[in-house]
């Protein structure tokens, strides 16, 4: 671990200097260490890690010159942290490209990341706190032909851990800017962009059955397009998007042969001290990966995200919602108003305020016949009306927020979230928790340069404690920070599942940040869980010990 | 070896910090990568100046805690600082397609006075090596970046103010906290 820090340092001063010395252009970077190490602790369910000290480490080298560019990334998981996935273990250069680019055109060798839309048929990204990067290998074009006109085209395969998947993702996409396009347009306060993408998959064919008779009759190729708009008129903000695959019988739908589709549609309305949002979508057998047996994170080729509010408290974080890609409909509403400072309401400081309310519902699905069960291998699935909502409620959030400055010197945050959440959306059973949770954070300025932050969540769930899954039942938390300037912070916080499992997870936690350069020592225990981000979720095991982070960029 | 190698690291990191007094180039905040306005609008980021003075650049998220308290902090004194510098915050959202058609309402609803873009396939992220956010930089009149930090506590925003005058005044920051 040490030489290999060594090594990595070697490289880096050694790359820079030469880089700049003999070839004119700039070198920067950025890298990352975690480390950890951790006991066995039966009574959270922390497993004993026999290599003791497990890290993950990356480190990113990018050289520019003009609208030359190249990269790399050096990664290593000796042994990967606890939850990462353990096809990870390894270390070695995990991504390269070079680029090109000039106001008219932008391409890429090697590995690339690029979205069509909003990322319905293809998205390819990194998420390095889930362990999740679906970097595409191959080549990716971007030309700007006139004025208003994006055309992108791409082929690759997607990274598997230290390898690629088996499928061959192709894909194209154009968007139009109407304003720059239309003589007389230009000006206008309607502003206009359509936008339409296809991306294909191609997979060698391989035996699956249907049952101990028949072998399914596999598409080779499978085909996902989109056409998209998003509209702008002053204060009032419209985007649209439809997409569409063709069969695709794959391990996350059983084999079925039934079209996917999916509609996201979001309207909004703002001027200064109030915005409005409001959202519907509606998934239907849209999970699109690039082999179709692969199952867990990797391997997606498009990203259809959870549509509510990600919570970052952790107690409001502890019932996330998860995706269905197999179907759900969903809709939300965002409101966020400022109270003018110098009102009755608004105080001295002025008051925000937001109100968020989410509901997920399964879709409606109807047998294709008295024989054929729903969603039976090697059919057409089931039968689906677009407009009406299935009976099974997945996940409800009705969440507000108050910030209010209460003088030059404190700052209250008030959270109140009601929260139901169905474990279906884990694939596991049982009844839907219905939680209501507290949260106060309280922040106080001693003077310029000391900040204490404080705070206290309070979660009181319908559910009695059950022993394996150790989130149940409900919960105390409270959180001390001292910060010193935005150079050095400790934090002490305990989460008590009073009633429940009478577990206490304590933390220490010290951090020092000097300009770019970060460093983070903990000390305590860890949950069992999910870590979401963004409606992708990640199973992380309980852990009793010391992590260590470090970061910087250059 | 372990000797060797940790000495020929010390060499060439003492040649890299000689080699980085001599030249002071500043990385440059790159050409031409693509973000969109807040009403759709596809925006290269060449277009990021402020007409020869300096400004801060601020990358941010809808989910973000710190974040949403950095840009909430310095709009009560946003007003005060471009009176009295002509500084200009560029914060732009990493948020995915999860939260992007939520950043327009947010930023209105919040009150916000910034020129805000939305870097949703992250290239500006990753092309200006951010790890986390919030990251601020200050880029000087000739686009150069002189300074970047990550995180924020209430306090920070004073620090960055005088960091900007002192750009402002053409002094060398490279080396403050």
């Amino acid at each position: 671990m040490k030489k290999l820090l060594v090594l990595l340092g070697v490289f880096v001063v050694t790359v820079q200097v030469q880089a700049q010395a003999l070839l004119g252009g700039q070198v920067t970077g950025n890298f990352q260490i975690d480390a950890q190490v951790s006991k066995q602790d039966s009574s959270i369910g922390a497993e004993d890690v026999p290599q003791k000290l497990l890290s993950n480490v990356f480190a990113n080298l990018l050289y520019t010159n003009g609208g030359f560019s190249a990269g790399i990334r050096f990664e290593s998981y000796l042994d990967p942290l606890l939850g990462f996935n353990s096809q990870y273990k390894g270390a070695g250069i995990a991504n390269k490209f070079m680029s090109y680019q000039n106001e008219m055109i932008d391409i890429t060798a090697g590995n690339f990341y690029e979205q069509y839309g909003s990322g319905l048929i293809f998205r390819s990204y990194e998420d390095r706190n889930l362990g999740l990067d679906n970097a595409m290998m191959g080549v990716n074009v971007k030309v700007r032909p006139i004025d208003g006109i994006l055309l992108k085209a791409m082929v690759g395969k997607q990274r598997y851990y230290w390898d690629y998947g088996k499928g061959l993702v192709r894909g194209i996409d154009g968007e139009f800017a109407l304003n720059s396009l239309i003589k007389g347009f230009e000006e206008s306060k309607t502003r206009v962009t359509l936008g339409a993408g296809f991306v294909s998959r191609y997979e060698d064919d391989q035996t699956i059955l249907a049952n101990d008779e028949y072998k399914l009759n596999l598409p080779l190729n499978v085909g996902a397009g989109s056409f998209r708009m998003d509209l702008a008129h002053g204060n009032w903000g419209l985007q649209a998007e439809y997409a569409m695959k063709s069969q695709d019988p794959n391990v996350l739908n059983n084999y079925i042969y039934k079209w996917g589709d999916a509609l996201f549609v979001s309207a909004s309305y703002s001027k200064k001290g109030l915005g409005i949002n409001l959202q519907a979508k509606r998934i239907d057998n849209m999970g699109f990966k690039s082999e179709r047996t692969a199952t867990g994170e990797m391997l997606y080729i498009n990203y259809i995200p959870a549509m509510s509010k990600q919570h970052t408290y952790a107690l409001m974080a502890l019932y996330p919602a998860i995706t269905q890609v197999n179907g759900e409909m969903g809709i939300q509403a965002d409101v966020t108003y400022t109270i003018k400072k110098g009102t009755l309401l608004g105080g001295k400081y002025g008051t925000t305020l937001k109100l968020n309310y989410s509901q997920i519902m399964s879709i409606d699905k109807q047998a294709l016949n008295d024989s054929t069960s729903i969603g039976q291998k090697g059919t057409d699935g089931y039968t689906s009306d677009f407009f009406k909502v299935g009976d099974e409620l997945y996940y409800q959030d009705f969440n507000m927020e108050i910030s209010k400055k209460l003088s030059s010197k404190s700052k209250l945050n008030l959270t109140y979230a009601y929260i139901a959440f169905n474990p279906v959306m884990e694939n596991e059973q049982g009844d839907i928790h219905y939680n209501n949770v507290v949260v106060a954070d309280y922040t106080y300025k001693l003077n310029n340069k000391n900040v204490i932050r404080g705070e206290l969540q309070w979660l009181k769930s319908n559910i009695e404690y059950f022993d394996e899954d150790k989130r149940s039942g409900d919960w105390l938390m409270a959180l001390v920070e001292w910060n010193f300037t935005s150079a050095f912070f400790v934090s002490v916080s305990d989460q008590y599942n009073y009633n429940g499992s009478k577990n206490h997870y304590y933390n220490v936690s010290v951090g020092y940040t000097h300009n770019t350069t970060r460093f983070q020592l903990g000390y305590g225990k860890q949950r069992k869980g999910l870590l979401c981000i963004g409606g992708v979720c990640r199973e992380v095991p309980a852990s009793n010990g010391l992590t260590f982070s470090l970061t910087s960029s250059f | 070896m372990k000797k060797l190698l940790v000495s020929a690291f010390a060499l060439l990191l003492s040649v890299g910090i000689l080699n980085a007094q001599e030249a002071k180039n500043y990385p440059t905040i790159p050409d031409n990568i693509s973000v969109k306005s807040l009403d759709g609008t596809t925006v290269q980021t060449s277009t990021f100046h402020n007409d020869g003075k300096p400004f801060i650049l601020s990358f941010w998220a809808t989910w973000c805690k710190p974040c949403l308290r950095e840009l909430n902090t310095i709009k009560e004194v946003y007003e005060e600082w471009q009176e009295e510098t002509g500084v200009k915050i560029i914060a732009v959202s990493i948020d995915d397609a999860r939260a992007a058609s939520r950043v327009k309402p947010m930023v209105n609803g919040n009150a916000w006075d910034y020129e805000v873009y939305i870097d949703q396939n992250q290239d500006l992220k990753r092309a200006m090596n951010v790890v986390n956010v919030p990251h601020t930089f200050i880029i000087n009149g000739k686009g150069e970046i002189v300074w970047q930090h990550t995180s924020f506590v209430e306090g920070s925003e004073e620090e960055l103010i005088e960091l900007v005058k002192k750009v402002m005044n053409g002094e060398d920051i490279s080396e403050s906290k």
